[in-house]
């Protein structure tokens, strides 16, 4: 491996030029905290932008920042946390999972990953945060997508598709992000003892509710058996949570919260958590720390279902049961964690097969080099979809120099 | 008109009847329109100032004959222009003369609810306000809410990334739909997303939203639907200066509150819509700010009264709190009318669409005051507060000569404007033809380019709806070709991959 560590936006226009000219790939960097996802890339050269750190501007009246690639997320997340605000979409901190150095990881790897946490099913994603970039093409060229503004449509968004590329697409040297205010309080409602499909009901009561919930999680009993932290203080042996998540103004939250625990009755007499008790429990679930990789399940792979909120709990269900693995849910359903038993595929076919079953899509988040080579890592595309992204792919960087074969195992020479 | 379109194809002309009769074969009957006199509705969308009659005008029902069509015209080297229900207010789906007009205003079904996935599977037709519409029974609506939503499709919506007076809450279209079914140029039916809450790959429906119809036809689109507010309440608030009332919104935003809707209305907005609609406007403020707070009864009663205290402290001469519907609605209803009211005081306007920085409000205005001397028309503000985005409504007669040109200018000067200060061309109506022209203020060409790749990616041969939101067109042969820069490799320990 040869790394490469830029200063500017110049150093990697020039860096992505000279790498075009020569026909080498390269990896791109910031803290390197989510290099293990993916398909295992086609080179061993490596671009660095984690010097590339500066907060730009910060207008917490504009209810925007703007930092370059390279700033760690943990700083810019404290230095909005210190204007009361916050990136709504809750991005999740990976070292847990993937067994990396806490507090690593940069705000454009955060975004470039697109791991959204709990609050997607009010807020959306990093798609939906990200206002505008710079970023070098592959084509060797500084471009500008979006704006600096929360409102605008000059022109295609781009920035909807660096959001969630895996740097495959360009490498971004700056960022503008929508920031907003941070709720003034939180309650969490808490079940106990329901199965996945009540529990996927539960959640989709509280979520066609008036109640305004940012926050529908279940960790089926099982799941929590060897969890440490918030979750495991709450948790009671063999016994399932449901959470249930109200925010904003003091007075409203907790209106909410006893509203929606009446609606609730007939799954049970839900308990009360408040504030930084229950603000431990969503990173709990945000960074799926059940599936920790410290914990007794490390060599286990981790799957990232996307569905039909509604249908995933049945899915969950037998994903469990037919794997001997582990699921928890988050976004009403429409997130499943899954840790299955350690197989020469991860268990790929058999789990696609069912997730595609109910249109979902499964993508492999922590997965050993040798499994990641075997598998589609990402949820592999109908033909004529799959032709357009590489269009796409070949619209920003043509010669494939970034990143490549991270999301396509087809595409790696 | 001002705007060049590309130069029609003459060939293509040529062989007007034979298309027609293809077309006629794809989309039998009433489906293909040719006379000049039924041409005629399709002439211009919202942007009235344009018109040009299509070669054809083609109203496919099917996904099927959508394809068809779109095949046909391909091989055939025929452009294309999508259109929903041409409210368009930057000319999207103005005509080619030598393109076939694709309207779907014949898909119009609702084809599924389904409220545990808070979903709604819908045509590209079906209008924005027939979706919250459908859902209302059961307190669900669909957000965003564009002042034409009686009438706008949601196929136009997606188009455009169409925002509303709830956007800065709720979020613009692209943050409230989840899938789509598209037809590319080729014919090649595709099926985006659905009702999970991200899409595999790249996030393609997030760019084909706001692409203004230029890298697909829309057959199919699914909605996120939302449980309605319980109560919403407005407070009507005037300021003696237009400075004191940006105040009051910076000040409302770091107080950590995010209202439902925030408008700003400068004084001849306020005067021409009071006259209109009588709403109880004000007339001796230079600003009023309508804020609506809308959720469960405790807290919008709550932030009422926060939200007066930031008012009073800002200087505010003037505040009703509505305390019915009736008031809530009464209050709002200058605002909606603002434009009709304008047009009720000169024979033509030009309404603008850039979104600044908020801080910038007070110099923005006052150059816009500056211009207004200079081009000697005058100009009314409405304003999505919260936001940022300006809708500058320019005053203007077409029948005095030079007019229109001086009021095409002068919005122009504000969109450079905006720019300069560190805006934006269009907040929710989109570039289209209006703007066209104005897109190297914003971009340079290597980021136009990198924009018209992306388009070469779903449209080859450019045939999809061009002349539109791109100054210049390029081949994608062109666009693609690589400047390679022979340089010392950066890497100079390691051997070639």
């Amino acid at each position: 491996m040869d790394t490469l560590k830029v200063r500017d936006a110049q150093e990697v226009e020039d860096a992505v030029r000279a790498a075009i000219a020569n026909e080498q790939p390269i990896e791109i960097v910031g803290h390197g905290s989510k290099r293990t996802v993916g398909q295992p890339m086609a080179t061993n050269a490596v671009l660095e932008l984690s010097a590339l750190n500066a907060v730009t501007a910060y207008e917490p009246n504009e209810l925007i920042i703007t930092v370059q690639a390279g700033a760690p997320l943990a700083d810019v997340l404290s230095l909005i946390d210190s204007k009361n605000q916050h990136f709504a979409f809750e991005p999740m901190d990976t070292a847990a999972l993937l067994g990396t150095a806490p507090g690593a990881g940069t705000v454009a790897g955060m975004i470039g990953a697109g791991l959204a946490g709990p609050r997607r099913i009010k807020a959306g994603g990093a798609r939906d945060h990200l206002l505008g970039a710079n970023a070098v093409s592959g084509f060797g060229e500084s471009f500008k997508a979006g704006g600096k503004v929360v409102k605008n449509v000059t022109g295609y968004d781009l920035c909807k598709l660096l959001a969630g590329s895996w740097g495959t697409l360009a490498v971004m040297t700056e960022v503008t992000l929508k920031v907003t205010p941070r709720p003034e309080s939180e309650r969490t409602l808490v079940l106990r003892g329901l199965g996945d499909v009540a529990a996927n009901k539960a959640m989709t009561a509280a979520l066609g509710s008036p109640y305004d919930v940012t926050g529908a999680a279940h960790l089926p009993g099982s799941a929590l058996r060897t969890t440490a932290g918030a979750l495991a203080e709450i948790a009671q042996p063999d016994q399932s949570l449901t959470l249930l998540r109200l925010e904003g103004i003091t007075s409203s939250a907790s209106h909410r919260a006893q509203s929606l625990r009446t609606a609730l009755k007939s799954f049970g007499d839900a308990e009360l958590i408040e504030d930084d008790a229950s603000a431990a429990l969503w990173r709990g679930v945000r960074d799926v720390e059940p599936f920790a990789a410290s914990g007794p399940r490390a060599l286990w792979p981790v799957w990232r279902i996307v569905c039909p909120p509604a249908a995933g709990g049945a899915l969950g269900e037998q994903l469990s049961r037919e794997s001997g693995g582990e699921v928890i849910y988050d976004w009403g359903g429409g997130l499943i964690w899954a840790a299955l038993p350690p197989a020469a595929d991860g268990h790929a076919k058999a789990l696609r097969q069912r997730v595609e079953k109910i249109a979902g899509h499964a993508s492999l988040i922590r997965g050993s080099d040798a499994v990641r080579a075997a598998i589609d890592v990402f949820h592999p595309q109908p033909a004529g979809l799959a032709a357009l992204g590489s269009r796409v792919k070949r619209s920003f960087d043509p010669s494939n120099i970034l990143n490549r074969g991270r999301m396509s195992r087809g595409s790696a020479t | 008109m001002t705007i060049l379109m590309p130069e029609p194809d003459q060939s293509v002309l040529a062989r007007r009847d034979e298309i027609i009769a293809a077309l006629r074969k794809i989309v039998p009957g009433e489906g293909v329109i040719s006379s000049d006199a039924e041409m005629k509705p399709y002439e211009s969308d919202g942007l009235m100032a344009y018109r040009q009659p299509p070669m054809v005008v083609v109203l496919p029902s099917t996904t099927k004959q959508v394809s068809e069509v779109l095949r046909y015209c391909h091989q055939n080297g025929i452009k294309v222009v999508p259109r929903g229900s041409g409210t368009s207010l930057s000319g999207g789906a103005l005509p080619l003369a030598d393109g076939v007009l694709l309207g779907l205003g014949k898909f119009k079904r609702i084809r599924e609810i389904d409220f545990d996935n808070r979903a709604v599977v819908v045509e590209p037709g079906v209008t924005n306000l027939a979706i919250s519409q459908a859902v209302d029974h059961a307190g669900f609506y669909y957000a965003p809410d564009p002042s034409s939503q009686i009438a706008c499709s949601i196929g136009g919506n997606i188009a455009e990334n169409s925002g509303g007076v709830h956007c800065l809450k709720y979020g613009m279209t692209t943050n409230n739909v989840l899938g789509c079914e598209i037809v590319l140029m080729t014919g090649e039916i595709l099926k985006i997303g659905g009702k999970a809450a991200e899409c595999a790959g790249y996030d393609l429906m997030g760019v084909i939203t706001g692409s203004e119809g230029l890298l697909g036809v829309i057959t199919e689109v699914t909605v996120r639907i939302l449980r309605k507010p319980e109560t919403a309440r407005a407070l009507m608030i005037g300021f003696t200066s237009v400075e004191a009332a940006g105040q009051c919104v910076a000040d409302v935003i770091s107080a950590g509150i995010i209202p439902g809707g925030m408008e700003m209305m400068d004084k001849p907005a306020i005067h021409a819509a009071e006259a209109f609609v009588h709403a109880g406007y004000p007339l001796d403020v230079e600003a009023l700010l309508i804020i609506e707070l809308d959720g469960p009864q405790v807290e919008v009663d709550e932030l009422i009264g926060r939200v007066e205290a930031i008012a009073l402290g800002c200087g505010s001469t003037t505040c009703q709190i509505s305390t019915s519907e009736q008031q809530r609605l009464l209050f709002w209803s200058g605002r909606k009318a603002a434009f009709p009211a304008v047009g009720r005081i000169s024979p033509d306007y030009l309404c603008m669409d850039g979104t600044i920085p908020r801080a910038q409000l007070p110099l923005v205005l006052r150059r816009m005051n500056e211009m207004s001397e200079k081009y000697g028309l005058r100009v009314a503000n409405v304003f999505h507060a919260g936001d940022g985005n300006l809708h500058p409504l320019i005053l203007y007669d077409a029948n005095k000569p030079g007019e229109q040109d001086a009021a095409e200018a002068f919005g122009a000067d504000i969109l450079k404007l905006c720019v300069e200060v560190g805006g934006v061309l269009t907040g929710e109506h989109g570039v289209g033809i209006e703007k066209r022209d104005l897109m190297p203020e914003m971009f340079s060409d290597i980021d136009l380019n990198q924009q018209q790749r992306l388009k070469c990616a779903f449209d080859s041969e450019g045939l999809l709806n061009p002349g539109k939101v791109f100054p210049t067109l390029h081949r994608c042969a062109e666009l693609g070709r690589m400047h390679v820069h022979k340089g010392q490799l950066p890497f100079p320990d390691i051997p070639r991959f």
